[in-house]
């Protein structure tokens, strides 16, 4: 088992690699310009959005007891989303400002995970009823989120369209200053949490006798989830099913132990999504797809199939 | 110092009373063993003195410290639990689960795991560390959730029917193994039916006897009233009877209801 963890990273790095190669070929000064200024910097970005959904997404999992409990289906990126929403109908020039929507994004996202986490703390809630509250939250907030479109101006609503698809901005490092000091202490923070998690995932009150404060580790998780979230929807946009698939195929090569499979998710999730990215740049000639199209395209019949093969071997 | 407290313990969920001022202490090395019927409020007993249920009033205190005083990691230096029921059949192997209970220590992740392998290796599992536990059974999963409780190191031990799951050799040799850390200076705080098989530790435990959610008996495993208390607390009659020089305690097949409520 041990033996597949280079190959998970060798796979990423290879996908991060080979991203950079995927366009017009790289000729002269024109070349350079495109390397450096467009694709090293898109790479980047798709790699610390890619590496934190799937990190996030493993910690839910975690969290929740459930492997389908992520970012997207617990409500965090919902909440993030409507947050970000509010922030670009409200702000008539057509992008609102990245602080003003990092903080509308977070203020979602935070108030969504606070939902989700009542319910789950209400007592005896069991994990489907969480996973139904979050169900409820997105549903809701995706009502509101048509509701705020529908009133918007025309040009705020294209620019809301656009982004809602979720899709990695085009030009320079200004994504990659703005999403460091976001996203870094986000998983040093989570990758610190490693060991209680692995406690905590064999039962919360077994953890508890164990010596985990509960409480604390539910709001630190919660808490950090829903930052790294927000500052990835308010940059790019909501981007399905890498919290969710990317885990899973971890796991499937690395094993489920949290000390692979946390550094492995961050690691793998930075190539599944810049290999998503180069196929959305590249599979309609001179236009690109948004990367959310992509990940959720390749990300939902990935899903089942890994479904129906792990419940084949359950089943024997 | 006694190593656990617990004064006039009263647990409440909603009108019911789930526990009515009991109490009792443990020094360190002694042995408690909590029997009563089904709903006594044995598991909810050990659940307050963790601090898993709500504590309506009265106290828990560990090495004279009050349960709220301490950190998390304070009480799992005092207090380990394995709880009634077992561990999931999850796709972990046996190792990482057992090395999860270590979580209260400072150490490196090399030295958790050394001290774990020598826990499952105390309960006859050291083979299996790398297997998944849901390719064990669940006598199996029952002795690696005893690594696990061994691999805390806790002062006091709350065991819910640790011998679930097991044949009857593996239920001798929990008590058995029960008994080594009895010796060590360990306190155990036992849920049971089966009180024959505190015959396998040294020390004679007190028995103490919980019905309705309250304490309603103490004796000691040696007493002659044993089987009248039993036959007290279940209802049904119970014969003490002696074969190769030891006594067994047993309830009298088909005479359900007839002892003395």
């Amino acid at each position: 088992m041990s033996s597949r963890v280079p190959v998970v990273i060798l796979a990423s790095v290879a996908l991060l690699m080979a991203a950079l190669l995927v366009g017009v070929p790289l000729e002269g000064a024109r070349g350079d310009f495109i390397l450096w200024e467009l694709r090293v910097p898109r790479v980047i970005v798709g790699a610390l959005v890619g590496g934190t959904l799937a990190l996030v997404g493993a910690c839910f999992q975690t969290l929740f007891q459930n492997p389908l409990a992520t970012e997207s289906t617990v409500g965090t990126t919902a909440g993030s989303t409507l947050g970000a929403l509010a922030a670009l109908a409200i702000d008539v020039p057509a992008f609102g400002s990245f602080p003003a929507l990092f903080a509308a994004s977070f203020a979602g996202a935070l108030l969504a995970s606070l939902v989700v986490f009542l319910v789950a703390a209400s007592g005896r809630a069991r994990i489907g009823d969480v996973l139904l509250a979050g169900i409820a939250v997105s549903v809701a907030t995706g009502a509101l989120s048509m509701g705020l479109q529908y009133i918007a101006d025309s040009r705020a609503l294209v620019a809301a369209a656009r982004w809602s698809l979720g899709q990695l901005p085009q030009v320079g490092y200004t994504g990659v200053a703005v999403l460091l000091p976001i996203l870094l202490p986000v998983w040093v923070g989570l990758l610190l949490l490693t060991r209680a998690l692995q406690t905590f995932s064999f039962g919360d009150e077994l953890a508890h006798a164990r010596g985990v404060n509960v409480m604390r580790l539910r709001v630190l998780v919660l808490g950090l989830g829903s930052l790294a979230v927000a500052g990835t929807v308010a940059w790019c946009g909501p981007i399905a099913f890498v919290g969710l698939l990317v885990p899973h195929l971890v796991r499937l090569a690395a094993g489920p132990q949290l000390g692979r499979l946390l550094p492995l998710s961050l690691i793998g999730g930075a190539g599944f999504l810049v290999a998503c990215d180069a196929v959305a740049r590249s599979l309609v000639p001179g236009r690109e797809l948004p990367v959310g199209v992509v990940t959720a395209t390749l990300g939902a019949p990935g899903l089942i199939l890994l479904l129906v093969r792990s419940g084949k071997n359950r089943g024997g | 110092m006694n190593a656990l407290v617990l004064s006039e313990l009263t647990v409440r969920a909603g009108t019911r009373l789930l526990l009515d001022r009991v109490t009792l202490s443990l020094e360190p090395g002694e042995i408690l063993a909590l029997v009563g019927p089904n709903g006594a409020g044995k598991t909810t007993l050990l659940r307050a003195a963790l601090g898993l249920v709500r504590i309506t009033s009265g106290d828990v205190r560990l090495q004279g410290k009050s349960l709220t005083e301490l950190t998390p990691r304070e009480r799992a230096r005092e207090l380990g639990w394995l709880p009634q029921e077992p561990l999931r059949a999850e796709p972990v192997p046996a190792l990482e689960a057992v090395t999860a209970a270590r979580y209260r220590f400072t150490e490196t992740a090399a030295n958790a795991r050394k001290a774990a392998l020598g826990c499952l290796e105390r309960v006859g599992m050291a083979d299996r560390a790398d297997q998944p536990l849901a390719e064990l059974s669940g006598g199996e999963r029952q002795r690696v959730a005893m690594a696990a409780l061994l691999a805390q190191e806790a002062r006091v031990l709350l065991l819910d029917e640790p011998a679930n799951h097991l044949d009857p050799a593996l239920q001798a040799e929990t008590y058995a193994l029960l008994g080594a850390l009895l010796d060590a200076g360990t306190s155990v705080l036992c849920v049971t039916h089966d009180v024959n098989l505190l015959a396998h530790v040294r020390a004679v435990p007190r028995i103490a006897g919980l019905k309705a959610g309250v304490l309603v008996a103490t004796t000691r495993y040696d007493a002659a009233d044993l089987p009248a208390t039993l036959e007290m607390l279940f209802g049904v009659p119970m014969q003490a009877l002696e074969a190769r020089g030891r006594r067994l305690i047993a309830p009298l097949p088909g005479a359900l209801g007839q002892g003395e409520k």
